[in-house]
This record gives structure tokens, sequence and C-alpha cells, in this order.
């Protein structure tokens, strides 16, 4: 079922000449657009909301220091009208992403551009702006 | 034959949408919330629709619009000197005014900016004279503008609210809202434009077809700008789409969080 979701995710984002870009606040402000940052772990929880969809992730570092990300996606209703369902991404997978880092140094980062999921499949979180 | 053109019809209208059908579940999400995700396309595929008495029929999902970045041909936006302090104190490098937008806190974004969610337009009664027009937005917080259709004016002495007081009157196929006793805390932009209580706006809303909604709107408030200016706007229909849910302050954590001067979403 979810590899199904994922085709037809991958199918809607490249058909899609509508997707919408987030719009409720200024996405640079918060985070930094010349500070990209691969993060590799676990989800451990996932806030299917608005304004945003945040998914939590467990990464950690060569010391084995475990440190719980929080990531930023667009709103639950830009997602759902891309394509995307609240089952996309689930606790317990293995994800990498390239995570623009929070302004504010927190453990905090915006997740534009492709989800990598552990088998491969590739999850679009938005174009990075 | 029929059935032919019919299938076309059903392919055409799911490109339009941004979704292919590759899939039953797929198909369902085509027909209705959060399914199509796109506006018509740019042609209008029929004139505009009538209600029964022959009034232009604005009613439908639509999406686009407001905003003040598209000033009318000859039109300039000059702000008072009182105005352009204030813009430039949001505008300062130094300062981290990028956190003071309301819009930010899921404050509503008053008239006549606009969030990227759809917004449904209701014309009552559809039968027999008009009362009420209201204008019902998904984001960026959810809410609704009404508008008096019944002939009243508006109050001596309003108290200031984010929307204000609204009449409107039929000039024709366009719909005139007259709009005052505003407050002053909205943004109308997010760079900072600001204005002040005696903000009075004047929006002309024509559907020119069945897909497209012209919407200019005239701002005039001297606390804020030298003269009044009319800005050009123009929202599409999303036939295949529906309002969805969305309540901004449920997850909301980027209050405090922005540095810098107020900017767009694209940095601009």
């Amino acid at each position: 079922m979810k590899i199904r979701f994922a085709v037809l995710v991958g199918i809607a984002i490249f058909m899609n000449v509508s997707v919408q870009t987030y719009a409720h606040h200024a996405w640079s402000a918060e985070y930094d657009a010349n500070v990209q940052k691969e993060l590799k772990g676990v989800v451990t929880r996932i806030e299917w909301t608005n304004p945003h969809v945040r998914f939590y992730v467990d990464v950690v570092d060569e010391n084995g220091v475990v440190t719980n990300w929080d990531l930023e996606l667009q709103s639950a209703n830009t997602l759902t009208r891309n394509g995307w369902t609240r089952d996309a991404l689930g606790v317990g997978d293995e994800v990498t992403v390239n995570a623009y880092m929070a302004r504010d140094g927190s453990n905090r980062g915006n997740s534009r551009g492709n989800l990598r999921l552990a088998d491969g499949r590739l999850l679009f979180a938005g174009e990075p702006e | 034959m029929k059935t032919r053109l019919a299938g076309l019809a059903v392919a055409a209208a799911a490109f339009t949408a941004g979704l292919i059908l590759v899939s039953p579940a797929s198909a369902a999400r085509s027909q209705g919330r959060g399914g199509g995700g796109g506006n018509a396309g740019d042609v209008d595929a029929a004139p505009a629709p009538r209600l029964p008495d022959g009034r232009s029929d604005l009613s439908g999902l639509w999406n686009g619009g407001g905003g003040i970045g598209n000033l009318a041909p000859g039109e300039e936006m000059v702000m008072t000197p009182w105005a352009q302090e204030i813009f430039d104190y949001r505008q300062d490098p130094n300062q981290d005014a990028a956190n003071e937008d309301p819009n930010l806190y899921c404050l509503p974004s008053g008239v006549p900016r606009m969030s990227p969610y759809p917004w449904r337009m209701i014309q009552t009664p559809t039968h027999g004279p008009e009362t009420h027009i209201f204008i019902i937005f998904e984001g960026n917080i959810h809410s609704y503008r009404q508008i008096f259709m019944d002939g009243r004016d508006h109050p001596e002495d309003p108290d200031p609210t984010w929307y204000g007081h609204s009449i409107g009157r039929w000039e024709g196929d366009t719909l005139v809202v007259d709009t005052v006793g505003f407050n002053d805390l909205f943004w109308f932009s997010f760079q900072g434009h600001p204005h002040s209580e005696q903000l009075h706006t004047i929006e002309r809303f024509t559907r020119t077809g069945l897909n497209t909604l012209q919407w200019d709107i005239t701002i005039d408030d001297p606390t804020a700008y030298e003269k009044p200016f009319t800005v050009t706007s123009r929202a599409r229909l999303m036939p295949n789409d529906d309002l969805m849910e969305y309540i901004c302050q449920e997850n909301n954590t980027s209050g405090g969080r922005l540095r810098g001067p107020a900017i767009g979403p694209g940095g601009e």
C-alpha cells in the first residue's frame, strides 16, 4: 500500500502544474537557505497538522549520541493537495533528509526537496525557495 | 462518440487538476476534498454563470487574487512619512521585524492580503432579494468576511475590526464592496506595508468568465498613503476542489523564531 502510495505521490508531483507554495511566514527568515545538513535517522513522531506538518527524527552521531530533530514540511492541506496522505511517512521509517537549519540554532530544520526512505523511495516535500 | 468525448473531458480535467488517474484512490480524491489542487486553466471554457434573477453568479471555490502587488496602470503607491517610518523599521536588517507580522501568529490577514489557500464566495439568498455575501477563507485562518447587501449604510463610528464593515452593491455585473472600520493591526504584505484605522477599501469583483474573477481594489488611507491607489488581481476557479479544515493555531511553532527584516516566503 505504501509503495503504491509513493508511486502515486511521485506521479502526482511530476504532473502537478499547480503545486502551492507555503506562505504562512517568510521561510528564509526562520531557516537559513545557505546552511543545509544531511540528516539520516529513524522517524520517532509525526504531527499531521497545520500550518505545518512536522516529523521528528532520531539521528545518531559518530560518538553514539542521539539527537532528536524537529523537521518541518508544508501544511497538511498543501501536502494533501500535492498527493500525500497522513501515512506517507511512518514512525519507525528510516529517512534521509537534506534539511535547512533553523536560524535560532535549535535542532529544527526545514526539509525541502526529497525525503529518501531506506528502501529507496522518494517523497517530494516541496521546492526549496 | 459521446462516451469518448466524455472520457477525454475527464482526462483533460484530471490533467488540469494536477492528478493523473492511476488508481481508484486517486480518482476518488480528484472528486472531492483535497483532490484537485489545481486551478482551472487559463482559458475560460464558458461565460460567467448567472443566478435565476440575472445577477452575476460569483459563487464557487476560488484561489488567488487580492494583495497589493499589482498596481493598476498609471497608479502609484506613495507612503506618508508616518507609514514610511513604520515600513523602514520592518525592513531594517538590524531588527527581527519578521517576527511581528500578525499573520505569523495565525491572526487574520485583513483586506486585501490573501493566503495561498482557496476561499469560497457565497451569495444568499440566491432566489429573492440578496441580503448577504460571505467570503469564507480556508487559510491563513478559518474565517469569513460578511458583506451586507440589503442597502444599509456603514455605522457612524464602527468598532475597528480585522475585516471591517462591508456593504455591497451591484454595478451591472460588478459587485462593488465598500469597507471601513478596519483595525490597524494587519499588514498588507509580508514586507510589512502598513495602514491606519482610516483605511477605506473599494473592491470591484467581476466574473469575466466561468473560471475567472477579476478583483480590483482601491486603497484609500490618507494617514498611510499620500493618495488613493488601485491594484488589480485575478482569482481562478478551483472546480475540482473543496475547502479543507485549516486550523492555523493547531501547531504553529514559528512565532519568535524568525530572524531579520520582514520578507516574503521566497525571500523577496
